[in-house]
């Protein structure tokens, strides 16, 4: 019998070295359609990339990402601090699998800020982050294993949209905040995450679960129209022009407040993300 | 589009050649560094040092790199420490400055006054660790994966992104 901890490390290579066919295809449509030679370039070289990591095993990117845990419960399930640990261990396992890059800051507070501590040379010493728990009308315990590089931590931003009653004033706010954080991206082409709430940690948890359920080739009206808006600016590939700035946008719009105000999470994920892969406990 | 092979030490003639543009293979040994230790290099280089440290610059090319056990890929080149490195790298005989992001007017200026060239390569880890054949740290290994690796590499892709005093995000 393979342990949680063993699914949660084949988990986490596969969330690291894997395109889903819904992106192998995304790419292979968009190389297909792309009129400029450089971006067709940019975008085989990266759909090539996925086929040589899938088959190795090995990361897609060297910054190989924070893992991030996403965990659905079904009503009649139960979740227990040792399973929370035995997942925590089959996250460290399956970084030093991966292998993940060794990033993890050590030291006191002070010191893992101005990162005056160095760094942890073991792959696994990377700490996971909070995990997300939702529950499904399913009987199942699905977990949902993210890696989210740093540069759309950099080029993220959530941040409030006064909508003025208006969907058309948040897309643009949207489209807008997208236009800057993909064209200072550089690894594009880019999937937008979006997650429309309440409040910074809503809005946030509604983009990582956005992040979770985004499917390429399952795109609602609200999705496409801030992809063709973002694609119109003309940033492509690697930021070397073409139509594909953006392949998709994965949208979660929440519960809003009585209010004129609508908190927005956005995240130019790069163009290996969303990372994820998923998996019964 | 068509491929121009190329291979370290690269010459002043096949340098001259390149344009914006070009997509070019990089076969043979080049150099990694970032923004930590490429102000040591030049402060090496600057004071004659790098002979004694194993270190040719002449006709090489440095990728903007960490190099960890889950492998390499480019880091922004316009970060400060890594930008202002073109020039005196340029001037120190670097042919080849291989990274991502767009470089600045005087930087682009810098590299047309040394023959010298950006280019831009794709973050494609597992397929460059698939052309990657060995790899040895030879300087400042108190830095980890940021400290300068010499790597041989066989047919990494990449574009010419700056060159002659052009830039492909003109």
């Amino acid at each position: 019998m393979i342990s949680i901890q063993e699914k949660v490390a084949d988990c986490l290579v596969r969330a690291g070295s894997t395109f889903r066919e819904d992106q192998k295809d995304a790419y292979r449509k968009a190389i297909a359609i792309e009129s400029s030679e450089k971006s067709c370039w940019v975008m085989r070289q990266i759909l090539d990339n996925a086929l040589v990591a899938e088959e190795r095993r090995s990361p897609l990117c060297d910054d190989t990402g924070i893992p991030h845990l996403f965990l659905e419960l079904g009503k009649d399930r139960s979740v227990t601090g040792e399973l929370l640990e035995q997942i925590k261990e089959g996250v460290a396992l399956g970084l030093r699998q991966l292998p993940g890059r060794p990033m993890a800051i050590m030291g006191d507070d002070y010191a893992r800020i101005d990162q005056s501590g160095g760094l942890n040379e073991d792959s696994g010493a990377l700490a996971p982050s909070p995990i997300l728990i939702k529950p499904i009308n399913e009987d199942v315990l699905r977990l949902t294993v993210l890696m989210l590089g740093g540069g759309p931590a950099i080029r993220g931003i959530t941040q409030r949209v006064f909508h003025k009653h208006s969907v058309d004033v948040v897309i643009d706010e949207i489209v807008n905040r997208a236009k800057e954080g993909v064209s200072k991206l550089g690894c594009s082409p880019c999937v937008l995450a979006v997650g429309v709430g309440r409040s910074q940690f809503e809005a946030t948890s509604l983009m990582m679960e956005s992040m979770v359920y985004g499917d390429f080739s399952k795109q609602t009206d609200f999705e496409k129209k801030i992809t063709e808006k973002v694609n119109e600016a003309n940033i492509g590939p690697l930021g070397l022009g073409g139509k594909h700035s953006v392949l998709a946008t994965f949208a979660k719009i929440g519960p809003q407040r009585a209010s004129g105000v609508r908190i927005v999470a956005l995240r130019p994920c790069c163009c290996f993300e969303p990372r994820r892969a998923c998996v019964e406990l | 589009m068509p491929l121009i092979e190329l291979t370290t030490p690269f010459s002043e003639e096949a340098i001259s050649q390149l344009k914006v543009g070009d997509v070019v293979t990089i076969s043979g040994y080049i150099y990694t560094g970032r923004d930590a230790v490429l102000p040591k290099i030049i402060k090496a280089a600057d004071e004659g040092r790098l002979a004694e440290m194993g270190i040719d610059l002449q006709g090489s090319v440095i990728f903007h790199t960490a190099v960890s056990p889950a492998g390499v890929g480019p880091t922004s080149s316009n970060k400060v420490e890594i930008e202002s490195s073109l020039e005196p790298l340029s001037r120190h005989g670097v042919k080849m400055h291989l990274g991502k992001g767009a470089i600045s007017k005087p930087t682009i200026e810098a590299l047309k006054k040394y023959n010298a060239v950006f280019a831009v390569i794709p973050p494609v880890t597992a397929l460059l660790e698939s052309q990657t054949i060995e790899r040895e740290v030879v300087a400042f290994s108190e830095l980890g994966m940021e400290a300068m690796n010499h790597l041989k590499v066989v047919k990494y892709q990449a574009i010419i992104g700056a060159a002659k005093g052009r830039s492909i995000y003109d």
